[in-house]
């Protein structure tokens, strides 16, 4: 049998705060162990759409399924468990300022009732995928906006949440950070996990496993 | 970091980074409660004073010239069939003289053996609780009805006043009480509002990777938990540490029971509990 979609959003129209109509009935679907880049100029609506997707916001017509569970207000426990299967970067998403890099990257583990063993594993490994060994110890505020980023990156994927939304990938990153964190998310793509990456323009290098969506008048095409 | 673990990190943490507020709001509690306190011990040994004199309240029922002699133990038997009577001792002429001899130093009635003019009576005891205005006004009206009783005397007024003033005592407590718990409400909350303020991005953050409210507000609700239930034992402790150093001649000190404070101590504790959460609550929509 096949697994039903990560995502799932069906004839959704959203206003924006002003009253404006950003999307209307937008279709989408992310098939597990696929990803999708989605592009969008300034205003178009990525943020909406991941602020939609983390139960931020919702949708005023038509239906928005993650994990197969459809998100409406007030089902606040299961907009906590979908919450918990998502690794978030960049956009809503940042750091506790006054919990550690080490605290921040197993905040999902610590969240979930990870058991302390498998913490302190998953943590090292993240520290020395990202680099961030030195770091470990220290605050957000006194971290660079790369080494901020490449944070979010290792708590996004430490818990091995299913799915990732990044917005923005490239915000902050130098190209050389950028191709070490493109090389992670190709990574990803070809584990069998999930990626929903919100950017301003298409990215030059293409990634396995994923689909390219542009949005267009409140619309994905 | 296991859940437990990290409530108390959290915990250790908000009163490493802020002991000025922590140890305000401790000091405040403390004297708070310290009043509280010794209101409370005021009110317990002014009610043990009253009690003690409610009990030495006799209620005499003088009987009739015309009862005879052998009716005096029936009427004894109708009136300790009474609930509220716990005892009843016959006066007779005699003992009334003898007791009138006894009050004013000599015997007035020299010379009026056979016309002895004072009557017989009964001096009943009463049971405890019964010892209210209500209650010895039925009882007076149950009383007058027995066929042979007389006139009827009891500290009526005294026992209106004692009731009044136990009465005024009570609602002052409850007052301060009200006023005790709404303080501590408030004040918790507020500085536990201000120590949570700074971590409202974090909290944000929690939210955002799936965390319950109760994990977020949990190390506040502990901390308004440990102040307020702290501050609440340590005025006890400097009470009952006072206690073996002062000594009253001309009255005991009534303290309230071990099991009463510690009662009281906890429900202090969750109350601050309560304004632990309620100090984060806002942050947490």
């Amino acid at each position: 049998m096949d697994k039903p979609p990560l995502v799932e959003l069906i004839d959704v129209a959203v206003r924006n705060d002003r009253g404006g109509m950003v999307f209307r009935d937008l279709n989408f679907v992310l098939p597990a162990e696929r990803s999708a880049v989605i592009t969008g100029a300034a205003g178009a609506g990525k943020t909406l759409l991941a602020e939609l997707l983390i139960g931020l916001r919702f949708a005023e017509s038509g239906t928005v399924r993650l994990f197969d569970r459809e998100l409406r207000p007030a089902k606040n426990r299961l907009i906590r468990r979908v919450r918990r299967q998502i690794g978030g970067v960049g956009g809503q998403f940042g750091l506790a300022p006054t919990l550690t890099v080490s605290e921040n990257i197993t905040l999902p583990m610590v969240i979930a009732g990870e058991r302390k063993k498998v913490q302190r594993e998953r943590l090292r490994k993240m520290l020395a995928e990202f680099s961030l060994l030195k770091q470990a110890g220290e605050l957000p505020g006194s971290l660079t906006r790369v080494e901020n980023s490449l944070v979010q990156f290792a708590r996004a994927s430490v818990a091995n949440q299913p799915l990732m939304i990044i917005d923005e990938p490239s915000a902050g990153l130098d190209p050389k950070t950028f191709l070490r964190v493109f090389e992670f998310l190709v990574r990803v793509s070809v584990s069998g996990r999930s990626m929903v990456i919100l950017v301003s323009e298409t990215p030059g290098q293409k990634m396995p496993n994923t689909d390219y969506y542009r949005i267009s008048d409140g619309a994905l095409v | 970091m296991t859940r437990i673990a990290r409530v108390l990190t959290e915990l250790a943490r908000n009163l490493r980074r802020y002991p000025g507020t922590a140890l305000g709001s401790l000091l405040s509690l403390l004297l708070l409660f310290l009043l509280f306190d010794l209101f409370w011990i005021a009110s317990v040994t002014s009610d043990r004073f009253y009690r003690d004199l409610l009990s030495e309240i006799r209620m005499e029922v003088f009987l009739d010239e015309g009862v005879a002699d052998s009716s005096i133990t029936g009427l004894s038997r109708s009136i300790m069939s009474l609930e509220e009577v716990s005892a009843a001792d016959y006066v007779s002429k005699e003992s009334a003289r003898d007791e009138l001899a006894r009050l004013v130093g000599i015997d007035l009635l020299v010379g009026y053996d056979s016309a002895n003019p004072l009557p017989r009576s009964f001096v009943l005891t009463i049971e405890p609780m019964y010892l209210n205005t209500q209650d010895m006004a039925t009882l007076e009206t149950e009383l007058a009805r027995l066929t042979g009783s007389g006139e009827i005397q009891y500290s009526r007024h005294w026992l209106e006043k004692a009731e009044t003033t136990r009465s005024l005592i009570l609602r002052i407590g409850l007052a301060l009480g009200a006023l005790i718990i709404l303080t501590t409400l408030i004040s918790s909350a507020n500085n536990i509002r201000l120590m949570a303020r700074t971590k409202a991005v974090g909290f944000r953050q929690m939210l955002l990777l799936g965390a319950g409210r109760l994990f977020i507000a949990f190390p506040f609700v502990l901390e308004g938990f440990l102040l307020a239930g702290l501050s609440a034992a340590a005025g006890w402790a400097l009470i009952f540490y006072g206690r073996g150093k002062v000594v009253f001649t001309q009255f005991e000190l009534v303290f309230p029971a071990g099991d009463e404070v510690v009662i009281y101590c906890l429900i202090i504790a969750l109350l601050g509990s309560l304004s632990g959460y309620l100090g984060v609550r806002k942050l947490l929509k």
